[in-house]
């Protein structure tokens, strides 16, 4: 870089010089070093710690990274209605045909042909959104949120089956707070949990978590922290389960967005790193991503006219030789 | 004078040519045949892997940008044809 000083002919200057006003080294110099980035002078004033904004739920630090990496991929046909009755209330049909991934100890993937049609009813108001849904297999999903003061909301989540004992019921209460949120949790099989999370720089905002599951005995403590700015996202989430989980998404355009994710399990020896990439293009929405477990998975959500999408999913695992593969249409809003 | 050892073993009714199987050049050359075919096949193992990864990684992503080119294009020449030349004045 220095030799270009020496050169008979000055280099152009890069075009950001036109507009920076006198410089206080001489114009052969100003080719070569780099214009001093209008920018700088913003970060200088103070930050002001007892305004700092409110941060992210404690569910949601990984949101970027989980809406990235972890799209809904499904085998088989998936076709969505939803159809508004009013401004604030519209039902919804669904139909599922296709396979579904059992879990089984071998190494042999199962997969159960299954075929399902779903009604939904939602609800939704700025302080109130109720949302159901029953399958035709008999189970029951119910979702509601409520704003009971300006700053507390309470959240339930429940989950009702024809097979005893899987039914399952969560309360959520939270409060939010200038620069800190809290939530208490409540669950069937007597669980009970609570988190906190508190912004400690402009930038950074770190949380806690614990729960205890009662009929299990077992109880665990948690830690995550986030930094944030306009262009990227970090998180960090370590759990006394064992877990220690990473993720970074960094906005590269308005249009694309890179991410990766690393989970390290210590209780299985279970070490996963994946890297996607998240296309935001005008009429679609393009998700890849590649997994150190050999699986190659790809989500297109593809605008065909208004109200109407059409989905593309794939997925391939090279180790075990699944592949699956999806094709869907949603119509309306 | 013959130099490879198989020769010299040499029983009554055998040819030349099971002498040279029996040979340690003839089973050098199979210990690089059978690493050829091992080499083949993993070859065609990556290519297939290589393969099906680009398809499922990077041809919607080529497509997808090559509509939003189109698309870029259109407006573009939209623009030039609707918002180009300015309305004839009133005075003629």
């Amino acid at each position: 870089m220095g030799s270009a000083a020496s050169a008979a002919v000055p280099p152009p200057p890069p075009p950001e010089q036109a507009q920076a006003g006198s410089l206080p080294y001489g114009p052969g110099l100003a080719g070569i070093l780099p214009p001093k980035p209008e920018g700088e002078e913003k970060e200088e004033k103070k930050v002001d710690y007892l305004n700092l904004p409110c941060p992210v739920p404690f569910e949601e630090i990984q949101r970027e990274a989980l809406m990235s990496l972890k799209p809904e991929l499904f085998e088989g046909l998936r076709f969505d209605f939803t159809k508004p009755l009013n401004q604030k209330f519209s039902l919804s049909h669904s139909v599922f045909m296709g396979s579904l991934e059992v879990p089984s100890q071998s190494t042999e993937t199962i997969k159960v042909p299954t075929a399902h049609y779903e009604f939904g009813a939602n609800f939704l108001d700025p302080k109130l959104m109720l949302i159901g849904r029953v399958m035709t297999d008999g189970r029951l999903n119910a979702r509601v949120k409520c704003d009971l003061t300006e700053n507390l909301t309470l959240k339930v989540n429940a989950q009702l089956t024809q097979e005893p004992h899987y039914s399952q019921g969560m309360f959520n209460f939270d409060y939010t707070g200038s620069d800190y949120r809290t939530q208490f949790q409540i669950g069937n099989n007597a669980f009970y949990g609570a988190n906190y999370i508190q912004s400690v720089t402009p930038y950074l905002s770190m949380g806690a978590e614990i729960f205890w599951l009662g009929h299990q005995r077992k109880s665990g403590i948690g830690f995550a922290s986030r930094y944030n700015t306009d262009k990227m996202v970090g998180t960090l989430q370590v759990a006394s389960t064992g877990i220690v989980a990473l993720s970074y998404v960094q906005k590269v355009s308005e249009k694309v967005a890179l991410a990766s994710d690393f989970m390290y399990n210590h209780m299985s020896k279970d070490v996963t790193a994946s890297f996607g990439y998240d296309y935001l293009l005008r009429q679609c929405r393009l998700r890849g991503k590649i997994d150190s477990n050999g699986v190659v998975a790809a989500y297109l959500e593809e605008r065909l006219n208004m109200g109407v999408n059409f989905l593309l999913s794939a997925e391939i695992d090279h180790c075990k030789k699944n592949y699956k593969f999806g094709f869907g249409m949603t119509v309306g809003e | 004078m013959p130099s490879s050892s198989a020769l010299g073993k040499r029983d009554g009714g055998d040819g030349i040519l099971a002498a040279l199987s029996r040979s340690q050049v003839a089973a050098h050359g199979r210990e690089a045949a059978t690493m050829a075919k091992k080499l083949l096949r993993s070859t065609g193992k990556a290519a297939w892997i290589a393969g099906t990864t680009f398809l499922v990684l990077v041809v919607p992503l080529i497509i997808e940008m090559d509509r939003e080119q189109q698309l870029n294009d259109l407006e573009l020449q939209q623009q030039t044809l609707l918002g180009g030349p300015p309305p004839p004045s009133p005075i003629k």
